[in-house]
């Protein structure tokens, strides 16, 4: 097969187990996951990108998130509001700093990929759509969490408060995001515009971190 | 083959290949679409660039009666440009997604077809007379002095070499925001449908400035999306039935006799989910790429990403039969996400009497299915095995760790060369298999 660094995904394929929680599922399903948000972004960059296509792609993405939480649902508002970690079923062995980046990383990047679907939505029907913004309820959220440990988190989100999220041992790190790093990869909501190439610069985001 | 039980197998052997023999091959050479018409007189491919060609069956040879005759290019035209939407900024593919050929009724041939937006009608002509002796113009075309005519006569018509001309008869443009990823004629030879990722609409074939909208999923809130429309069919005998398939692997079945807008199915088809083979690629892999009615219309099958699926259309829960087309790539799946080929949309269609099937695969192999034996063959289409009336020899692909001679291993083949499109004589035991930019045509040696 054409494939670059084809003996790696070998040893991945080979010991493909059913053992969710066995290290080659872990790893596999981290290299799924960044694999799947660069098709993701890739296809988003051809003039015209295949709906069914990106669909598939996120509702994979979406299914990696969700096995992330054991198969739940993300953690219920309620335990947010409280400033509590999330506390994952699943077999984890981080950090609680860690545990609460990742919940809030899923529920950033489910409002990711609502949200690019929603841009992808007006890119084709042409012209703003009534709604551009709802995925601002899960941002909301997160901000009624009183989440003083990321300051970034308002309606009014800009490019240099992102950038301070950005931890700068991640800057120029070749290898697999991991999913903390996602948070990097909001498309800005300050920006209300219906084009769909002003509102994500994620290429631009991706240009910056590369070059640093 | 009708009617004949067990016994006798198929034996394909090499009839024409069609295209460029060079390796460099032209993006807009690229074959998109395969379909024979109702006769199976007529074969038509469209590719990439917007072209579409028609080969037509020529009679046996009088000194050959054993032999059946050769399909020879009949008529080729242009029929999509590339275009530019100026509103979305966005380029229109002219790639011929699908043709459909319409029932002929007069000496004339219809056929359907379409890119990404905007579907025509085709009407191809024969003319082998022409009129000579006209009074205004002279024989070259230009026009007499009207001072130099001093008596009338009558055109005659003469006979003159046959041309064959296409000319564009409807344009049904401006009903689809998404690709069209198929069209369908409907059993009435009056509508037809037309199926984007999120809608369905019914055309009548002389009005060009609406139409219908029968099916649409799209939800109110895009974030809300995670299914699209795959492929729709007409059923080949009740005008009102229509199925559709999604990329969650089910289809639905609809009556438009129900409601004019047929969001609610009469039936859903789906397979319950073998939880022991679930991994990251499972709904990636049900996406079904393509659906067909057999010519029962009893029956429908679905081509998923690794298997053929056949329906019976009185039983929801589960297919009647199932039919692995390339297993062997289960444990590859990770690598296929990565290189683009889990996409692939796989066709598969059904013999004249609906006891076989068949749909493609990679490196050039293609698979048959016999429903009544349950025997099935690989074969390739290939230069190689290119020698006139020669017979195909059966290929197999190696999955163990031992590989037999003349087998070859799973990692050797080659993914860019893959067998999308392909389409079977409705009468008699001929296929069409589109390589790439080559069309291979192949015969049953038993006539």
């Amino acid at each position: 097969m054409i494939l670059k660094g084809q003996k790696r995904k070998l040893d991945l394929e080979d010991g493909e187990a059913s053992d969710r929680s066995s290290p080659t599922w872990e790893s596999q399903r981290q290299f799924v996951f960044s694999v799947s948000l660069n098709k993701y972004q890739r296809g988003q960059e051809l003039p015209e990108p295949s709906l069914r296509r990106s669909v598939l792609i996120a509702n994979t993405l979406r299914q990696i998130a969700l096995e992330k939480h054991g198969e739940s649902p993300p953690p219920p508002d309620s335990a947010l509001m409280s400033g509590e970690p999330a506390t994952p079923p699943t077999n984890r062995g981080q950090s609680e700093d860690e545990d609460w980046g990742s919940a809030e990383s899923d529920f950033s990047l489910s409002a990711a990929i609502s949200s690019i679907l929603t841009a992808l939505d007006s890119t084709i029907d042409g012209g703003p759509q009534a709604a551009p913004r709802t995925p601002l309820r899960s941002v909301e959220n997160l901000e009624s969490a009183g989440d003083a440990a990321k300051p970034g988190y308002v309606n009014d989100v800009s490019m240099e408060d992102l950038f301070q999220e950005v931890d700068a041992s991640l800057l120029g790190r070749v290898g697999y995001p991991a999913e903390e790093e996602l948070i990097c990869y909001l498309p800005p909501f300050s920006s209300a515009s219906s084009n769909f190439r002003e509102a994500f610069e994620l290429e631009h985001l991706m240009e910056i971190l590369v070059e640093s | 083959m009708a009617g004949v039980a067990g016994g006798n197998d198929f034996q394909w052997c090499f009839s024409q290949v069609k295209g460029a023999i060079d390796e460099d091959v032209a993006e807009a050479d690229i074959i998109s679409t395969v379909e024979f018409n109702y006769s199976g007189d007529l074969l038509a491919t469209g590719d990439k660039g917007g072209r579409v060609v028609i080969f037509q069956h020529e009679q046996e040879s009088k000194n050959r009666p054993h032999l059946r005759g050769e399909y020879n290019v009949y008529s080729t035209f242009q029929s999509h440009e590339p275009e530019f939407d100026y509103l979305k900024s966005l380029e229109i593919e002219e790639k011929i997604n699908k043709i459909r050929w319409l029932p002929q009724q007069n000496a004339a041939h219809f056929l359907l077809s379409t890119n990404d937006k905007t579907i025509k009608l085709w009407k191809i002509s024969e003319r082998d007379k022409r009129a000579e002796g006209y009074n205004l113009k002279d024989e070259d075309g230009r026009l007499r002095d009207p001072f130099r005519i001093t008596s009338l006569r009558v055109p005659v018509l003469m006979p003159m070499d046959l041309m064959v001309e296409a000319s564009p008869r409807r344009i049904f443009a401006n009903a689809h925001t998404y690709h069209i990823n198929s069209i369908s004629v409907n059993s009435d030879h009056e509508t037809y449908l037309s199926a984007d990722d999120l809608r369905i609409n019914l055309w009548h074939l002389e009005i060009t400035d609406r139409s219908f909208n029968i099916v649409d999923i799209k939800p109110a809130n895009m974030e809300e999306l995670t299914e699209v429309i795959t492929a729709a069919e007409c059923h080949p005998h009740q005008c009102n039935v229509f199925v559709y398939s999604s990329s969650k692997g089910t289809i639905r079945l609809c009556d438009m006799r129900a409601a004019a807008l047929c969001d609610r199915h009469s039936k859903f088809f789906e397979e319950p989910e073998d939880p022991s083979s679930r991994s990251f690629f499972s709904e990636i892999i049900s996406s079904i790429s393509d659906v067909k009615f057999s010519h029962s219309g009893r029956y429908m099958m679905t081509r998923d990403y690794l298997s053929v699926k056949v329906w019976d259309l009185n039983m929801e829960n589960r297919p009647v039969e199932t039919y692995q087309v390339h297993e062997y790539l289960r444990s590859k799946l990770c690598s296929l996400y990565e290189n683009d080929c889990i996409f692939d949309k796989f066709e598969c269609c059904w013999n004249g009497s609906d006891s076989a099937i068949m749909s493609g695969s990679y490196n050039n192999f293609f698979r048959m299915f016999d429903r009544n034996t349950r025997r099935d063959i690989t074969l390739e289409a290939s230069r190689e095995s290119s020698k006139p009336r020669a017979t195909l020899k059966p290929r197999k692909v190696s999955t163990g760790g031992k590989r037999k001679k003349d087998e070859i291993s799973v990692d050797s083949l080659d993914f860019n060369k893959k067998i999308l499109h392909t389409a079977w004589h409705p009468k008699d035991n001929v296929i069409a298999v589109a390589a790439t930019n080559n069309l291979y045509i192949f015969q049953d040696k038993i006539n």
